[in-house]
This record gives structure tokens, C-alpha cells and sequence, in this order.
């Protein structure tokens, strides 16, 4: 089938991935499940990636920098036609949620796994998103028109009251946002919020929101066919972030009951139905603590906190999308929707939670994946990966499932103790400190919860003196092996009497 | 072989002697402990207290992985300990303070000038690197003295980008 908003679904046998890290092994592994071959792309950085291996063909696509490999359309479709790949599933970020790719991919004959062009340039542009909105009868945060001047915004933003957030037109994850709470303060936020945004998305148009505060961002997952049958799979609750980006996510929330879970999807539902959206999307909605929901945008592609959505309603979210892109009906019905048990995400992020939450870059020396039961690791990183400056910091989430809320949180915990990654800096103290947090354990947070009332200054580090006899006994071994070459005469009894002794000790 | 550990403020005095029997600021410990072959895996019984740990070396640095909190550890014998106290006494910190990359990437904004004055916590380096802006600020009070990078730049890891020196009173 194709149409002339930009969709083409039909059937494929040889699907190419156009991204990396955790998000291309998720599309690889569905890939193979339905015994479609696979093709990835890799950078210079990425040469001994996990996602090369695993798939059935890899093509190399330039240098590190995103922008030099991964953004460049003209060099995926290449691929594409080389590998004789039929279709490209895009992931998120990178040229996921840019119109002319996936018209450039229809162009050329390949199935785009994501919306029709114009659905993703019609929500793309936030403004022309909002409009959209309204037309269909969805609530959205009140806010200005495009283009207007800076003085212009400054007096709309006195006029709607602080704190107000400047946002770009194009942007998205939080880039090309600023949160402004004072007058004076406008103009930088301007500029920080252009500079982002142009060199984030190549546009720098903003425009000024209210900022709903004490918020939570809770959003809901959408799937629909080229039949017209458009589906909610329930809700996820993201209110857990730090500058924008997610950290925690989980389904259901407990603010929203079965009522307000119907209302938020069959608005969402009327949202995607105003752009005759197709394949799997997200529409994020900011509630507020009387429980009004109000539209924020909508995502055009998959989303990194799918799994959870997953766990809770059974579905596979990513085989869906192909399938749907391969011209199938949805599986589903609203009516075979159910939300069973509980599940959470965790990011695992290379940054530093005690030092600002700084990136750390370098090589993972070791790493051991927590497993058992109700755990699922999604992750781009073996050891040995390199950790580099030039793609996002996350490496793995770590998501974990059961029958209630307090058995996840309990699983999460346990499962973080598990989970081991040497090599760089990771915030998985900033999880556990969450997990053993009252504030989350009893659902009172908001989007600024980790920003404004959340320190890692109070956590103590339980095995400080453990840790202090491990590395002296590991520098005790070592100069002993040592001292068995350089310094015999250091100890008064001979090496073997010592290491018998050791040994015994061991015993 | 007495041993001094230090892990941010708090110093361990870890004796082992000869037979293998071990004290901890001269608390007797019954200690089992264990490398395991790959990956720096470790299994230590303390008392019969199991604790599994990773530990990375780096020189006289350690790394140490427990229950996903990461420590690290400076080990060093009694005469290594006792010649870096003197050191420290007697050449006297000048409490200069640099500012250097945390990781590569590109310099976005420098919004202080050499001899400007700055108080703790405030910007001095705008870095992106992952995508993200990341802000460095000044660890102290103080004048800058040196400002070696300008917006547009590339820089490595750990170069030094801006010196702060304390006021003089």
C-alpha cells in the first residue's frame, strides 16, 4: 500500500537498521524472531559494537560524529539499496522523527517502520502539533504563536505568568528547553534555547509555554494499522527526570485510575487519528495534581521506555511496529487490553551521580548483567565497549516486573545490587538511592522531584570499610606476586611458606 | 605489612602479618578472601560475612564495586604514607585550583575572563560533550588567573581548561 501522505507498507524480508547501541539490538532481536534479515550501520566508534555482530550484515558509514554517520540520510539509503534492504526501522533519535528520511525511504521504494511523513512533520513542529491539537478537541497547555519577536514573547510570558519554559519549535528530549522563572532572565534563555535548538536540529525557532507546575509527565502508548484500527496500550509515568531526559519510568502510574486511563487514551487515540498516524507512537501529557491532563507533544517513533509497556499489557511493541509496516492488522483490539502487574525502568547512564551527574567516557572494563526472575536487561554494552563522547550516555535500562509496585521496587533494588559495570562512572547509586527513597516509594514526586528536592549528599556508603580491606588485600596479592621477583628478602618466611599459609587461611 | 587505605576522609589501617592474620585499626578480623579469574571479580568473607566485590586497579588507586556503589581507594605501605604526609606539610598547598575536561568535546562558552573574580559554584566552562551541555564550576572563591580554551574548541580528557587562584587577603 502507498499513499500519498508519505506511507508505503507492504511486505519485506530484509530490514536495516539505521541506529546503534541498546535501541538496534532491541529492532535486531524482534528482526530475527520474525525471520527478517538484518542489516546494521556502524561508525568508526562503533566497529566493535554488539549490533555489528549480531546482525546478519553490517555497512560502515563514516566517522564517529553523529552528524558525519548516523544523520546522513543520503549514505543510509545507500546502504539500503547495496544491502538490498526493504525496509528501515530508524529507532529513536538520530532520523527517526525526520519527515524527509522517511519520504526519502518511500521515495526510493523502502518501507519507513514509523508514521507517514507527514504525521511526523505535522507533529514534529510543535506549534503546528498544538494547532493539530486543538482542532481535535485535545486540552493543551496554554502558550504563544510562532515567530514572534523576543520582546513579543517577553511580554506574552509577563502576561501568562512565571515560570514559563522556552522550547523550540523543532526540539525534543528536553534539547532547546529552558525553564524561566524570572523576567530578567528571558534573553539568556533565549539564546541558550536558540543555540541548542540549531545545532541539535538545524532550526532555531522557540516559542513560550506555561509551565504547569508540581507536574507529572504521564504518556500514553499508541499503536495503529494502515486499516484505520488505532489502539492505547495504557499509560506510562515519566515524571522521574533530570534537565528533561527520563531516568525513571514505570506502568501503570498510580495516579491515573481505569476512568482516567480511558479518557487520556481516547483523546490520545483522536490526536493520532487527526494525522492518519500509523505504526507505534507516544503522546505525552502533563498532568496536573487535580488530574487535568493537558497535550505536550507527540512522539512519532518508538520510544526508549517501550519495555515497560510491554511487561504490563504482554505485547511485543517492536515486532508490532514491523509487522504493521509490513501492510498486517494490529493483533488487538481496545477491548483485549489489559494492564497486569507492575513495571519499572531504570537508565543506566555513564555520568557520575555523586560529581553533578557529569558524563564518564572510557572503557568498560568488566560488566555483569543482573538476571532471575522478572528482570530484563535491554542493553548496547559488552565489556570492552567504549564508552565515547559522541553519542548519548545512556548504555542499558534495566527494567524489572512484578504483581505490585512494592515487589518491583523491591526486585529494582535487588536487581541494581546485582548489576556491575566497571570501567566508567554509572548512575546506578542514584536508582538505588531512589528505590530506597520514601518520596518514590509512596508516589510523591513530580517532574522537578529530582532537580529541586532530591540529593545524593545524604546516601551513605555502607562498605567503606569493606572496600577499604578489598583494595589492600588485591595490593597485598599483587606485591606479593611481585616481591616474588624484585624484593625475595621483604618477608622474614620464604614465598611458599607464605602462600601455603594463605592458602590455609583460605580454607 | 601494615597498610593505610584511604577512602575519601576516612583512613583504614590494615595490618597483615606474616601469617596471614589481619586487623583493621587493630580489630582482629577473620578474613577470607578471593580473586576470582576474570574481570577483577573478588568474594571476600569477613567474619563469614560474604561480600562480593569487583576491584579495578590503577597504580596505588583502586577501584571497588559493592552492591553498586562504587569506592575508591587509595592503598599505600607505612613509608610510602609516611613520606606523602611529609610532603604535604612541608612544600604547603598553594590551593590553586584547575579546572580540566572531565571528557573530550567541544567547548561551547567561557563565561569568565582572566583576572575576573568568581565565587564557588559559579559557570566558568560551558562543555558539550554527549549530546549534553554540561556545566563546570568553580570549585572555590578566587581570581582566574588563566583562561586556555575559547568557545569552538575541541579538548581531550583532562585538559586543563581555566586556573582559579584564591583571593589574597
Amino acid at each position: 500500500m502507498l499513499r500519498e501522505d508519505g506511507l508505503l507498507a507492504q511486505r519485506f524480508d530484509k530490514l536495516l537498521i539505521a541506529n546503534r547501541g541498546e535501541i538496534a539490538m532491541r529492532i535486531l532481536r524482534a528482526c530475527h524472531e520474525l525471520g527478517i534479515r538484518t542489516v546494521a550501520v556502524y561508525s568508526d566508534a562503533d566497529r566493535n559494537a554488539p549490533h555489528v555482530r549480531f546482525a546478519d550484515e553490517a555497512y560502515y558509514i563514516g566517522p564517529p560524529p553523529a552528524r558525519e554517520s548516523y544523520l546522513i540520510a543520503e549514505k543510509i539509503l545507500e546502504v539500503a539499496r547495496e544491502s538490498g534492504a526493504e525496509a528501515i526501522h530508524p529507532g529513536y533519535g538520530f532520523l527517526s522523527e525526520r519527515a524527509e528520511f522517511a519520504q526519502a525511504c518511500v521515495d526510493a521504494g523502502i518501507v519507513f517502520v514509523g508514521p507517514p511523513a507527514r504525521a511526523i512533520a505535522t507533529m514534529g513542529d510543535k506549534l503546528v502539533a498544538r494547532s493539530t491539537a486543538i482542532a481535535a478537541g485535545v486540552p493543551v497547555v496554554p502558550g504563544t504563536q510562532p515567530g514572534l519577536s523576543d520582546e513579543e514573547m517577553a511580554a506574552a510570558a509577563i502576561e501568562m505568568g512565571f515560570p514559563v519554559l522556552v522550547k523550540a519549535a523543532a526540539g525534543g528530549g528536553g534539547k532547546g528547553m529552558r525553564p524561566v522563572h524570572r523576567a530578567e532572565d528571558l534573553a539568556d534563555a533565549f539564546s541558550a534555547a536558540r543555540r541548542e535548538a540549531l545545532a541539535a536540529f538545524g532550526d532555531d525557532t522557540v516559542y513560550i509555554e506555561k509551565m504547569i507546575t508540581e507536574s507529572r509527565h504521564i504518556e500514553i502508548q499508541l499503536l495503529a494499522d494502515v486499516y484505520g484500527n488505532t489502539i492505547y496500550l495504557g499509560e506510562r509515568e515519566c515524571s522521574l527526570q533530570r534537565r528533561h531526559q527520563k531516568l525513571i519510568e514505570e506502568s501503570p502510574s498510580f495516579v491515573v485510575d481505569e476512568d482516567l486511563r480511558r479518557r487520556m487514551g481516547e483523546v490520545a487515540v483522536a490526536a493520532a487519528k487527526a494525522v492518519d498516524y500509523v505504526n507505534a507512537g507516544t503522546i505525552e501529557f502533563l498532568v496536573d495534581r487535580d488530574r487535568n491532563f493537558y497535550f505536550l507533544e507527540m512522539n512519532t517513533r518508538l520510544q526508549v521506555e517501550h519495555p515497560v509497556t510491554e511487561l504490563v499489557t504482554g505485547t511485543d511493541i517492536v515486532q508490532e511496529q514491523l509487522r504493521v509496516a509490513r501492510g498486517r492488522r494490529l493483533r488487538l483490539q481496545q477491548e483485549d487490553v489489559r494492564i497486569q502487574g507492575w513495571a519499572i525502568e531504570c537508565r543506566i547512564n555513564a555520568e557520575d551521580p555523586y560529581n553533578n551527574y557529569m558524563p564518564s567516557t572510557g572503557a568498560i572494563t568488566s560488566i555483569q548483567l543482573p538476571t532471575g526472575p522478572g528482570v530484563r536487561v535491554d542493553t548496547g554494552v559488552v565489556s570492552g565497549s567504549e564508552i565515547s563522547p559522541y553519542y548519548d550516555s545512556m548504555i542499558s535500562k534495566l527494567i524489572c516486573y512484578g504483581e505490585t509496585r512494592a515487589e518491583v521496587v523491591m526486585r529494582m533494588r535487588r536487581a541494581l545490587e546485582e548489576y556491575r559495570i566497571m570501567g566508567v562512572k554509572t548512575n546506578i547509586p542514584f536508582h538505588q538511592h531512589m528505590m530506597d527513597s520514601h518520596r518514590f516509594l509512596s508516589g510523591q514526586f513530580d517532574t522537578k522531584f529530582v532537580e529541586d528536592r532530591f540529593t545524593m549528599d545524604d546516601r551513605d556508603a555502607p562498605h567503606t570499610m569493606e572496600a577499604a580491606l578489598l583494595a589492600v588485600l588485591a595490593a597485598h596479592e599483587r606485591s606479593q606476586r611481585a616481591g616474588q621477583i624484585v624484593a625475595p628478602g621483604e618477608r622474614d618466611t620464604s614465598n611458599w611458606k607464605w602462600y601455603s599459609r594463605w592458602e590455609r587461611l583460605r580454607r | 605489612m601494615k597498610y593505610i587505605a584511604t577512602v575519601k576522609d576516612k583512613e583504614f589501617t590494615v595490618n597483615i602479618n606474616s601469617d596471614g592474620q589481619i586487623t583493621i585499626d587493630d580489630e582482629p578480623y577473620d578474613v577470607n578472601f578471593r580473586q576470582l579469574l576474570s574481570g577483577g571479580v573478588t568474594s571476600l568473607l569477613l567474619d563469614h560475612r560474604s561480600i562480593s566485590a569487583v576491584v579495578d586497579e590503577h597504580g596505588d588507586d583502586w577501584e571497588v564495586l559493592i552492591e553498586g556503589e562504587l569506592y575508591n581507594v587509595k592503598v599505600q605501605d607505612e613509608r610510602s604514607y609516611r613520606l606523602g604526609q611529609q610532603r604535604s606539610h612541608g612544600a604547603g598547598v598553594d590551593g590553586e585550583a584547575i579546572i580540566s575536561s572531565p571528557m573530550p568535546g567541544i567547548i561551547v562558552a567561557v563565561p569568565v575572563k582572566e583576572g575576573e573574580q568568581v565565587q564557588s559554584g559559579d559557570k566558568v566552562v560551558i562543555l558539550e560533550s554527549m549530546k549534553m551541555e554540561n556545566e563546570l564550576r568553580a570549585p572555590c572563591d578566587g581570581v582566574v588567573t588563566h583562561v586556555n580554551v575559547v568557545a569552538g574548541a575541541s579538548v581531550e580528557k583532562d585538559q586543563a581548561l581555566v586556573t582559579i587562584s584564591p583571593l589574597e587577603d
